[in-house]
């Protein structure tokens, strides 16, 4: 989770002054995000999830360099467990495992983006690919899609507004495909339910999880201890 | 003191008195406790088998294993033990007078029969409300104090719903309420078949007999059994669990709810009916 | 005197078996009235329409009266009953079981009634015990108590004498009799043995088979007047001879070898002991009996 933020951070941070390569996309995303040392923000998650219903929920942010980080709220909330831009963290730090190539240029939101696409060169790697929509005109990524072997795609699209500039979202809207959850019926004592044609069950659908941020504070300097408070 | 008020607070007594109406307490306690205590020592695990499906694409924060969720599971276990402890109670309410020949007594005082029934199917409500708030005690709030107040994942063969802690006394309430109502049902058709049967057991048992029944054929996601599902009442019984749908399906529940009184109407007329006309020749 | 109870072609069938069948009979305020019947001769199942607990399939009830069909909470508070044997609440002690019933009837009786109505019964002392600890003797007891605790105009004791020890069989006929006397209070007694009835009862009713065999004053009906007296000789033939030509040969109704049988008096019995003995004709056995006590008797055996 905490990776998944800072890495999604780091991606932001991006800057295009090197549009025609990519490796310089990347270094320069790498230096934009290192302006942040920390933030706090007030969140509100939104929840569509397949056989899950579930109401909006607010918290609030924490971020720490390098890799600290919480979302502290009063209840149950789902997010992406394997993340795969945590794994992309990882290997975008360590260049030597992937490759990364610019497969073309499409427009997000009214801005030209280049799509990076990050090949892995170690069949260890959960990523099967990576690609990044990132604005050329100034760096910022609006949008992902991540294949790993394990979790499937998982896309991502962010907007930005008030601080664009430290590439912080305003809202990222992320996209994951996932079998419809559902509980026995002797598991969830559901008796008396009437019978329902379920031969679709096992198809794969799409789930929306949309983290909209708001009151951005960068670099407070907070105390430690807000990453161990309860809520 | 009102004729009919009288003839309550002597059958409020007698079910005080009564030693068998204590068992109910304990069982509800037993039970509650019992699983308070599994889940104590082994709720993680018995809820990885529900989160295991999705383990690998969700990280779930937060606090599953809560009081609300405890209570949640609690109910849902008591569907069957619930009903047979008011019957337990209810059922033997008249037949047991009639077998052991004190209902000649009770027959030989001023009050009408209609009176008696009614003040011994009240009782029985008191004794189901007793029932109820003891589960409430034990199920939510000593559940809540073991294991904390929280989110409640509600679990359904439709999935999961997530109702939010503080959106959730206020769905345990009416809950509660509906299971009130429900039992309300078992307690009627406990006096009906009480009034027409002359010994305690065989009431009990019958009451138990119609719940296993309709709840089997509940169980079953058969189209056959479609068809007969919406006429039997096991299946408004466990309407609570409605509440804790998003959105709320107040028409169902409303409808459920309409279903489950009108049958209490017809037990408790049908059982006033015949007690009007039993002799009691025992 | 005015009518407590008036039973008028009563019937009740239970499916294609009659229990009673057109029964008429009528209790006088003030009496004893006793209703004796064999078992199964349907004294129960009267005793119970009378108390409402069984709905007549035809005729009419009156108590008071007044039509039972229509005003039974009113006659009901008018009526104190023992309805077979007593059934109580084990789990209560005897005051609690009395306290119910008190507050049925919407009584607040105060400790002294409780006392008094223990002392009366004979109950004094064990009024706080658990009615599962009482023997049949006791509960019998407490019922009558539970009979008399709204002080009603008319009581009705189906069988009180069951499970009573000798004394207190004296005691409850003590009880019937001062309750009677000077307290006005109407009885209705039922029996299936005659001389319970005998001691206590002014009138009484006899059915059987669910039909009234025979009613009217126990005076009357258990005459001295009219015996059956069975006599026993050791030479019947000499005996025949000497009878037919004796005051007491119209009295014969039955000769079975050595065996005769009279209707007549009992102050006939010595002078007929007289004349057989003067004539040498050796009685084996003489015995009498009431001729309804002999048809008692007969179908109670049966």
């Amino acid at each position: 989770m905490k990776k998944f933020f800072l890495l999604a951070l780091t991606l932001f941070s991006f800057q295009a002054y090197a549009i025609d390569d990519p490796s310089a996309l990347i270094r320069e995303l790498n230096k934009k995000f290192s302006q942040v040392n920390d933030y706090t923000a007030h969140i509100r998650m939104t929840f569509d999830i397949p056989g899950v219903r579930m109401n909006a929920m607010n918290g609030k942010v924490f971020f720490k360099r390098p890799d600290r980080f919480r979302i502290r709220t009063k209840g149950i909330f789902f997010l992406p467990k394997q993340n795969p831009l945590q794994n992309m963290s990882a290997m975008l730090l360590d260049t030597s495992s992937y490759t990364s190539i610019i497969s073309g240029y499409e427009v997000v939101k009214g801005k030209k983006c280049a799509i990076v696409n990050i090949i892995p060169l170690r069949n260890s790697i959960d990523l099967v690919l990576g690609k990044f929509w990132i604005d050329v005109a100034h760096p910022l990524v609006m949008k992902t899609q991540i294949t790993t072997k394990n979790n499937g795609t998982i896309e991502t699209e962010n907007v930005y507004a008030s601080n664009s500039t430290y590439t912080l979202p305003d809202q990222i809207i992320i996209r994951l495909e996932t079998k419809k959850i559902k509980i026995s019926k002797m598991m969830a004592a559901d008796l008396n339910k009437k019978s329902k044609d379920t031969s679709n069950d096992n198809k794969l659908e799409t789930g929306t999880i949309i983290l909209s941020f708001s009151d951005y504070k960068i670099n407070t300097k907070f105390a430690d201890s807000e990453f161990d408070k309860a809520e | 003191m009102n004729e009919f008020l009288a003839i309550l607070k002597n059958e409020l007594i007698k079910t005080i008195r009564r030693p068998r109406s204590y068992i109910g307490f304990g069982v509800i306690a037993f039970i509650c406790l019992m699983l308070q205590g599994a889940f104590y020592q082994d709720g993680k695990e018995l809820l990885s088998t529900v989160t295991a499906q999705f383990d690998n694409i969700f990280n779930v924060q937060g606090n599953i294993l809560n009081g609300n969720l405890i209570c949640y599971i609690v109910l849902q276990t008591l569907i069957v033990q619930m009903p047979m402890l008011v019957a337990f109670v209810t059922g033997d309410q008249v037949s047991g007078e009639t077998s052991t020949g004190s209902i000649r007594f009770l027959l030989t005082t001023p009050a009408s029969r209609t009176k008696i029934v009614v003040a011994k199917w009240l009782s029985g409500l008191v004794y189901t409300l007793f029932l109820l708030l003891v589960l409430g005690i034990f199920a939510l709030f000593v559940s809540r104090a073991i294991f904390g107040v929280g989110d409640l994942m509600a679990m359904n063969s439709e999935g999961l719903t997530i109702i939010r802690a503080d959106d959730i006394n206020w769905r345990w309430g009416f809950a509660f309420l509906i299971a009130f109502l429900s039992l309300s049902v078992v307690a009627s058709l406990s006096t009906l078949l009480s009034c027409i049967m002359d010994n305690s057991i065989t009431p009990i048992v019958t009451v138990m007999a119609i719940i296993i029944i309709f709840t089997i054929i509940g169980m079953f996601d058969m189209k056959s059994f479609d068809v007969i599902k919406p006429f039997l009442f096991t299946t408004h019984m466990i309407s609570w669990r409605s509440l804790f749908e998003d959105p709320l399906p107040v028409d169902n529940i409303v409808a459920s709810c309409a279903i489950l009184f009108l049958h209490v109407v017809i037990f408790l007329g049908a059982a006033i009916f015949y007690f009007k006309r039993k002799d009691i020749t025992n | 005197m005015s009518s407590a109870i008036l039973l008028e072609h009563v019937t009740k069938n239970f499916n294609d078996f009659i229990a009673v069948n057109a029964l008429n009979f009528e209790v006088k305020a003030g009496d004893i009235y006793g209703f004796l019947g064999p078992n199964g001769s349907g004294k129960s199942t009267t005793l119970r329409m009378i108390m409402a607990l069984i709905k007549p399939t035809s005729g009419s009830i009156k108590l008071f009266g007044e039509s039972l069909g229509e005003n039974r909470s009113e006659i009901m508070r008018k009526v104190g009953c023992i309805i077979e044997k007593p059934d109580f609440y084990g789990y209560l002690s005897a005051k609690e079981n009395m306290k119910l019933f008190a507050r049925a009837h919407l009584l607040n009786y105060s400790a002294a009634q409780y006392d008094a109505l223990f002392s009366l019964v004979g109950l004094k002392g064990r009024e706080n015990d658990k009615v599962k600890t009482f023997s049949h003797g006791m509960k019998q007891r407490l019922g009558i108590a539970q009979a008399l605790i709204h002080d009603p105009e008319l009581i009705i004791l189906d069988e009180p004498n069951t499970g009573l020890d000798p004394q207190g069989i004296i005691d409850l006929r003590n009880l019937i009799l001062t309750l009677n006397k000077e307290r006005g209070k109407t009885i209705l007694f039922s029996s299936h043995i005659l001389s319970e009835v005998q001691e206590i009862c002014s009138n009484m009713v006899v059915i059987n088979k669910g039909k009234v065999v025979v009613q009217g004053g126990v005076s009357e009906l258990l005459s001295q007047e009219n015996l059956t007296v069975k006599l026993e000789v050791v030479n019947p033939v000499e005996a025949s001879v000497v009878l037919q030509q004796s005051n007491w040969a119209g009295m014969m109704e039955s000769q079975d070898e050595t065996l005769f049988v009279f209707n007549m008096g009992k102050a006939e019995i010595p002078a007929m002991i007289d004349y057989l003995s003067q004539h040498h004709i050796g009685i084996e056995r003489i015995d009498y009996r009431n001729q309804l006590e002999d048809y008692f008797l007969k179908i109670t055996n049966a």
